[in-house]
C-alpha cells in the first residue's frame, strides 16, 4: 500500500507520499511522484488502484489549469479545488466504472493566509483536517500526530514530526516504500525538499 | 464490509418541547474503526428555523447537503420566502423516493417551527423517503437502536427549552458512548421562537 | 426531469458487487383488512412501521385517501405505498375533472394495477381498495405483481393470516355498518395480538353508499402507553458544554428617516 500523509502547520501544508511504485509483489520504481501540482498554491496527492490515479489526478490538473485560463489568472482556493474533487469522486462512484482513487488535496489560502489539508477518499468523502492520511499508513502515523501535533507548528517542527512518522513506518511497514517525497504548500508556493 | 450506511458512523436525534424543538448530532467520520475527523457536523440549517440532520455515507450526507441547499435557494428565489419545516420534509422525502432504485445511504431528519405560528415540527425518514412523522422523538444513525432505548426513557412531553437541552443531550451522549462507530463530539441546537442556540457538548474521546 | 431517476442503481450495484449489503427500508409488517356490509364498505389497519426488527412508529397512517370516497390501505414497502398512492391520488383526481364525473373505484384500482406491473414488482406495495362510487360500494385488493381480486371481505400483509381467521367465522352476509366495524378491528385486533409485524392502534374507515367517507383514526387504541412513575428530567447544567453560539432572529431595528432632509440618503436603495 502506497503512503500518503499530510499535516498544517502554521504557516503551510507539509504532504509526504511514498517513492515507491509496485506492482504485485515486485517494486517497479524507486522514484514515483504520487503528487501533481494544480495550480501555484495546490497540490493533490493521490493514492489507490494504478491506471486510475494518474488518469484522475491529471484530470484535476487539466480542468484547475484550464479554471485558472479562463477565470484570467485568479486561482481556485484550496477549498474550491478540493470541493470539486470531491465532486468528480462522487460522480464517479455512480458510474459503471468508478476511479478506485483516495487524495490529500495540500493547499494554501493566499486571500485568508492560511493553510488546508483536504481529505477526499474515492467515495466522494471529503474532510478538512489538521493532519491526515491515507491506507495503512494512516494507522500507523495518525496515533503520533493525536500525540505531538500542535497547530502552530513551524514547517521544522512539522519535518520532525513527519520524520518521527517515516521512521515508525520504516520500522512496521512490512515492505520498503523507499522514502518519501516531501512537498510543501506555503505563501510562497509549493516546493519539493530533501527528506530521508 | 457491512452496508454503506455504517462505513463512517454517526448518530442525530431531535425531540419536541414546549414551544421549541431540539436536535443535535455527533461529530465523528470514521472510515471503518479508523476515526478520520472529529468535526463532521451532520447538521444543516435551511431558513431560519429549519435544521436537517443526516447520518449516513458521508459522501452521500455531503451531496445531500448540497442538493438541498441548492433546492432551498431556488425556493428561496422563487417564493421570496424561506422554506417551511413541513414543506422541507416533503421536499426530501420527493428527492429521496426519486432515487428509488438506487438510494442514498442516509438516515435524515427534519427538525424546526413553522415560520408563522411557531408551532414544532419533527419527521425522519427512511432511505427511500418514507415520512416517519412523530409527536415526541425521531432518531437515526449507526447508534440509533442506543437512541430508540434512551429517548424513550428519558423523554417527557412539554420540556421548556433549557430542560430539553439537558435530556436530548443525555440521551445523546449516553446512546453514542454505546455506539463504537458514533461520539467524538457533539453538537446540539435548540430552536425556540425567537433564537437559535447552538452548544457543543464536551464528551468523551474513545 | 420527471419520473424516477436510476443513476445511482449502478452505483449500487457495484457497491453491492463490492460486498456492501442493501440498507432496510421502513416496511409496513402489517396487518390490513376490508369487508362490505349492507350499504357500504369498511377498511382498517394496525398503525405499526418496522425498519427489521426495530420499530420505527408506533402510530403511523396506514389508510390513505385516494379520492374523497376512495381510500386504500397499505401493506409493504412503507415509502412505495405513500407514493404510489399520493400519485394514483393525483391522475385519479385529473381524470375525473377532465371525465367531470365522479372518480370510481374500478378505475382507482385499474390505475394502481397498471402502474404496479409496470414495475414488474419491484414496488413493494399490497394495496386494499375500498370505497362508494355511482355504481355502488367496491371492495378490492391489489398486489405489487400488478394482480387484483374482488372480495366481500379481504386481508392482506404480516398479519393477514391472523386476520382472516377471524374473517372467515365471524364473517355473514348484509352485514349492518357497526357488524361490519366490528368485525374489522376485530380482525386488526388479532393481527396486532399474534402477528410481530404488527401493533398498536385501530385505524378504521368507513365508506357508506351516499355519505361522505368518514375516517375513524385511532378507532380503538388498547396499547396506550402507562404513564411514567417518575420523571426524568436532569437538572439544569448537567451537561458540560464547551462551545455556545446564540443566533438571534427577532432583532428588531428601528430607524427614523424624517421627510425633506437634504443631506440625508437613507432612503436611497444604492447610498
Amino acid at each position: 500500500m502506497d503512503i500518503i500523509i499530510g499535516l498544517t502547520v502554521k504557516e503551510g501544508t507539509i504532504i509526504a507520499t511514498s517513492k515507491a511504485a509496485t506492482r504485485g509483489i515486485s517494486i517497479l520504481k524507486d522514484n514515483d511522484d504520487k503528487t501533481r501540482q494544480l495550480n501555484s498554491h495546490n497540490l493533490i496527492a493521490y493514492t489507490g488502484e494504478s491506471g486510475d490515479t494518474v488518469q484522475f489526478a491529471e484530470y484535476i490538473q487539466a480542468n484547475i489549469q484550464l479554471s485558472t485560463m479562463r477565470e484570467n489568472e485568479i486561482e481556485l482556493s484550496p477549498k474550491a479545488v478540493a470541493s470539486f474533487v470531491r465532486n468528480q469522486l462522487a460522480t464517479s462512484i455512480r458510474s459503471r466504472k468508478p476511479y478506485q482513487v483516495n487524495a490529500l488535496i495540500g493547499g494554501y489560502d493566499t486571500k485568508t493566509q492560511k493553510p488546508s489539508l483536504s481529505w477526499v477518499d474515492y467515495l466522494g468523502t471529503y474532510v478538512e483536517l489538521p493532519y491526515g492520511a491515507h491506507g495503512y499508513s494512516a494507522f500507523y502515523c495518525t496515533s503520533l500526530f493525536d500525540k505531538h501535533y500542535r497547530k502552530d507548528m513551524t514547517i521544522d517542527e512539522g519535518l520532525k514530526l513527519l520524520q518521527m512518522c517515516v521512521d515508525e513506518l520504516n520500522r512496521r511497514m512490512p515492505i520498503d516504500f523507499k522514502g518519501v517525497y516531501v512537498k510543501i504548500v506555503d505563501a510562497e508556493g509549493i516546493r519539493q525538499i530533501d527528506f530521508n | 464490509m457491512s452496508d454503506p450506511s455504517s462505513i463512517n458512523g454517526g448518530a442525530a436525534v431531535a425531540m419536541v418541547g414546549k414551544d421549541c424543538v431540539a436536535i443535535a448530532s455527533d461529530l465523528r467520520l470514521g472510515n471503518q474503526s479508523l476515526g478520520v475527523s472529529n468535526n463532521f457536523e451532520k447538521v444543516f440549517q435551511f431558513g431560519d428555523k429549519t435544521f436537517l440532520g443526516l447520518t449516513g455515507l458521508a459522501s452521500d450526507v455531503t451531496t445531500l447537503s448540497q442538493v438541498f441547499r441548492l433546492k432551498t435557494n431556488l425556493y428561496k428565489l422563487r417564493e421570496e420566502r424561506s422554506i417551511e419545516p413541513q414543506t422541507f420534509a416533503n421536499l426530501v422525502s420527493s428527492t429521496l423516493y426519486e432515487k428509488r432504485f438506487g438510494p442514498y445511504f442516509i438516515g435524515p431528519i427534519v427538525a424546526g417551527l413553522d415560520s408563522k405560528t411557531d408551532k414544532p415540527f419533527i419527521c425522519g425518514f427512511d432511505l427511500i423517503g418514507c415520512i416517519d412523522f412523530a409527536k415526541d422523538f425521531i432518531v437515526s444513525g449507526t447508534a440509533s437502536d442506543q437512541l430508540y432505548g434512551m429517548c424513550e426513557s428519558l423523554y417527557e412531553p412539554n420540556l421548556e427549552p433549557e430542560d430539553l437541552f439537558e435530556t436530548i443531550s443525555q440521551a445523546l451522549l449516553n446512546a453514542v458512548d454505546r455506539d463504537a462507530l458514533s461520539g467524538w463530539g457533539c453538537v446540539v441546537y435548540v430552536i425556540t421562537k425567537d433564537r437559535v442556540v447552538k452548544r457543543v457538548l464536551r464528551t468523551r474521546q474513545d | 426531469m420527471p419520473g424516477l431517476n436510476f443513476d445511482n442503481y449502478q452505483r449500487n450495484q457495484y457497491l453491492a458487487s463490492k460486498g456492501f449489503s442493501q440498507a432496510k427500508a421502513t416496511s409496513t409488517g402489517t396487518t390490513i383488512v376490508g369487508c362490505k356490509f349492507q350499504n357500504g364498505v369498511v377498511i382498517a389497519a394496525d398503525t405499526r412501521a418496522t425498519a427489521g426488527d426495530i420499530v420505527a412508529d408506533k402510530n403511523c397512517e396506514k389508510l390513505h385517501r385516494l379520492a374523497p370516497r376512495i381510500w386504500c390501505a397499505g401493506a409493504g414497502t412503507a415509502a412505495d405505498t405513500e407514493m404510489v398512492t399520493q400519485l394514483i391520488a393525483s391522475n385519479l383526481e385529473l381524470h375525473s375533472l377532465y371525465e367531470n364525473r365522479k372518480p370510481r373505484v374500478i378505475t382507482a384500482m385499474t390505475l394502481l394495477k397498471q402502474h404496479l406491473f409496470k414495475y414488474q414488482g419491484h414496488l413493494g406495495a399490497y394495496l386494499i381498495v375500498a370505497g362508494t362510487d355511482p355504481t355502488g360500494a367496491h371492495l378490492t385488493s391489489v398486489q405489487a405483481h400488478g394482480s387484483t381480486d374482488v372480495g366481500e371481505y379481504l386481508s392482506l400483509g404480516s398479519g393477514s393470516l391472523a386476520a382472516m381467521a377471524v374473517l372467515e367465522t365471524n364473517w355473514k352476509p348484509d352485514m349492518t355498518r357497526e357488524e361490519a366495524m366490528q368485525l374489522c378491528s376485530d380482525a386488526i385486533l388479532l393481527g396486532i395480538w399474534n402477528d410481530l409485524g404488527s401493533g398498536s392502534n385501530v385505524d378504521l374507515c368507513v365508506m357508506e353508499i351516499g355519505k361522505d367517507a368518514n375516517l375513524y383514526r385511532n378507532y380503538m387504541t388498547p396499547n396506550v402507553r402507562i404513564a411514567k412513575e417518575r420523571s426524568y428530567k436532569f437538572a439544569r447544567g448537567t451537561t458540560a458544554v464547551l462551545q455556545t453560539s446564540v443566533r438571534d432572529l427577532l432583532d428588531v431595528e428601528e430607524t427614523v428617516i424624517p421627510f425633506g432632509q437634504k443631506d440625508s440618503d437613507a432612503m436611497e436603495i444604492e447610498a
